[in-house]
């Protein structure tokens, strides 16, 4: 496990197993390579889009304004400071147009409860019941308060989202490349090209991506990547009230999730799967992944 | 090269050819550009309009507001997480102001296991003023903390005294009005005179005489003018209304949760009432019930008023004393 840690080199460890497949499947490749005129005609077709791909010459991309080689997108979260008030929640349903129910979020916020006794947390969130109840419908997001006449051990929230891992499994499970890793270190999906097949959703060990019905293909966090372009920021963090949600670019050392990881002893969740997630927090427990 | 197998290697590769013929017509041009994904979905995602705001634009109408609620504790609640996003705001999207404050508020400050009290002051909604229904009745939400509200505000008296020149007119000299259609301002809330001023600048309060009056001040004097003006003493106008101000005190009951026991509230963005001018609180009522002035909290309370309930209401407030006028 130690050798997934995030900080540690330019290249993080790559799991053996994925080592392993990458050959297979390259040792196929060649010995599938048999029709040589073939192998020719196709480097012959890919020459021009390749030259393209090592510009960096290029004008800014993917607006005039902004240049996404200049940034390198973080996320950091201090969940000691979460008071699960949802407003994140509501916000990033609005400005995204999530499906408005208690099933489908790009972010969710996740209560754990340790009572009195027992040796497991209760993990509850927005679609409990309980907590649908008392928001009065599936469109509005509460937090019950229903362990106010319980002994409670430990109580803490925690906010979740997507990753956006430096080694995305999602990305690589994707068979029409609809999913992809942008050079700041977002992970997008290009709705035009995917076809729904939801291999990424079971693929993303964290949960984060789920299936829009509507449009009928997968959606997910996009540390809202047309806010960020534009000098914004997304809009869970612009309207967190106790600042428990921080977003910068890990280029600028004076940025606050710079600061952020440099003055705590940071973690992500579920190290050993090898994915090298980019939402940093403090104030977890054990039982968190 | 026998012939049968000379044309399977012919028939590979013509389908290897047509394979790839098919690949290159279907693939569009920017799929390779930079990985094995179309480029040109990424400035697509970019293009994207956002919903939220910031409170830097509802600055540029709202400033008065703005300078309120960010010298306050409120400050890092952004003014679209209770109005909600403001996209298209104000040509296309009327901003909402929320009227249920209680489940608003307790959204983050009901106590809770959990909810770290260093991060927020919780309360519990059944112990806290459990006989008031709205939490706006005691508290500002721009500026919520009670005693800051009380305290005396700083301001440049002489540049307040300057622009309330073109006030004296009609408000008086003292901040007492000529007539008892116009109202007093001394001893008014700042905060509510701010509002109020604020409102007649972008035209969400209209009126011929007062309209053009409060665009000619500038965004700046508005804050200096409120507390200048709420700093002067309230002397008793001595005008009394036609009504019957004991009926009037029955019916105030429904006010006073809001407007204070005494006309004078505890959350100073209301305004105060006790010693206002009777024909000014008459008409500002008859404007609420006919629609010329509409406020989420008012409009439905004075919609089942009666002329002669307002004018009881308006004798009875009016007959209060306006007292210390330490505000």
């Amino acid at each position: 496990m130690k050798g997934y840690t995030m900080n540690s080199d330019d290249q993080p460890a790559v799991p053996a197993r994925r080592i392993f497949l990458r050959d297979i499947s390259r040792g196929a490749a060649c010995a599938g390579a048999v029709a040589g005129a073939a192998g020719l005609l196709a480097a012959a077709e890919a020459a021009p889009g390749k030259a393209e791909a090592t510009g960096s010459d290029a004008a800014s991309f993917p607006t005039p304004d902004y240049d996404w080689n200049q940034h390198r997108w973080a996320y950091c979260i201090d969940a000691t400071k979460c008071i699960g008030c949802l407003r994140c929640v509501e916000a990033c349903k609005r400005e995204n147009g999530v499906a408005l129910d208690a099933h489908h979020f790009r972010t969710w916020v996740e209560r754990y409860a340790y009572l009195d006794g027992e040796e497991k947390p209760h993990i509850d969130s927005m679609a409990d019941p309980v907590n649908i109840a008392e928001s009065g419908s599936e469109s509005q997001y509460r937090f019950a308060n229903r362990y106010r006449d319980a002994k409670v051990d430990k109580a803490f929230f925690v906010p979740k989202l997507c990753n956006h891992c430096t080694h995305p499994a999602c990305v690589q499970v994707c068979p029409t490349g609809a999913t992809f890793k942008t050079r700041d270190g977002v992970v997008l999906i290009d709705h035009k090209y995917c076809i729904g097949c939801q291999y990424c959703v079971q693929a993303c060990p964290y949960g984060a991506r789920f299936f829009n019905h509507a449009k009928g293909v997968t959606d997910k966090c996009t540390w809202c990547y047309h806010r960020i372009t534009k000098g914004l920021l997304p809009a869970c963090v612009e309207v967190c009230p106790v600042e428990a949600r921080m977003f910068g670019d890990l280029n600028d050392k004076e940025s606050v999730v710079s600061r952020f990881i440099r003055n705590n002893r940071v973690q992500v969740l579920k190290p050993e799967t090898g994915n090298a997630p980019n939402v940093y927090y403090i104030g977890l427990d054990k039982e968190v992944s | 090269m026998p012939k049968h197998i000379a044309r399977l290697v012919l028939l590979i590769i013509g389908f290897g050819a047509l394979a790839l013929a098919a690949k290159s017509f279907f693939t569009v041009d920017s799929f390779y550009r930079f990985g094995h994904y179309r480029a040109d979905s990424v400035p697509e995602i970019a293009a994207l309009t956002p919903a939220f705001q910031t409170p830097k634009a509802c600055q540029t109408c709202h400033a008065p507001r703005h300078a309120e609620w960010s010298g306050a504790n409120h400050k890092s609640v952004i003014c679209e997480a209770c109005h909600g996003a403001a996209p298209g705001h104000p040509d296309h999207l009327k901003v909402s102001i929320p009227t249920d404050t209680q489940r608003l508020c307790t959204q983050c400050h009901e106590q809770m296991p959990g909810r770290p009290s260093s991060s927020v002051r919780q309360i519990d909604p059944g112990q806290h003023y459990p006989s008031a229904t709205q939490c706006i009745a005691c508290h500002n939400p721009h500026a919520p903390k009670i005693e800051a509200a009380a305290a005396r505000p700083v301001f440049d008296r002489k540049a307040a005294v300057a622009s309330a020149a073109v006030c004296a007119g009609c408000h008086g000299e003292s901040g007492t009005a000529a007539n008892e259609i116009w109202p007093n301002l001394a001893g008014q809330n700042a905060a509510y005179l701010a509002r109020s001023l604020g409102a007649f600048k972008t035209g969400a309060r209209t009126d011929a005489t007062m309209a053009p009056m409060a665009q000619a001040v500038a965004d700046d004097d508005v804050p200096n003018l409120a507390a200048y003006f709420s700093s002067l003493s309230c002397g008793a106008s001595g005008r009394r209304g036609s009504g019957d101000a004991a009926a009037g005190k029955v019916l105030a009951k429904q006010c006073t949760a809001c407007h204070g026991e005494s006309g004078r509230p505890v959350n100073t963005s209301w305004p105060r009432l006790a010693g206002q001018n009777p024909g000014y609180l008459a008409n500002a009522l008859t404007a609420f019930r006919e629609g010329q002035r509409s406020d989420p909290f008012m409009s439905p309370v004075a919609h089942g008023l009666s002329d002669a309930d307002i004018a009881n209401l308006a004798t009875y407030f009016a007959a209060l004393s306006c007292g210390a006028t330490s505000k």
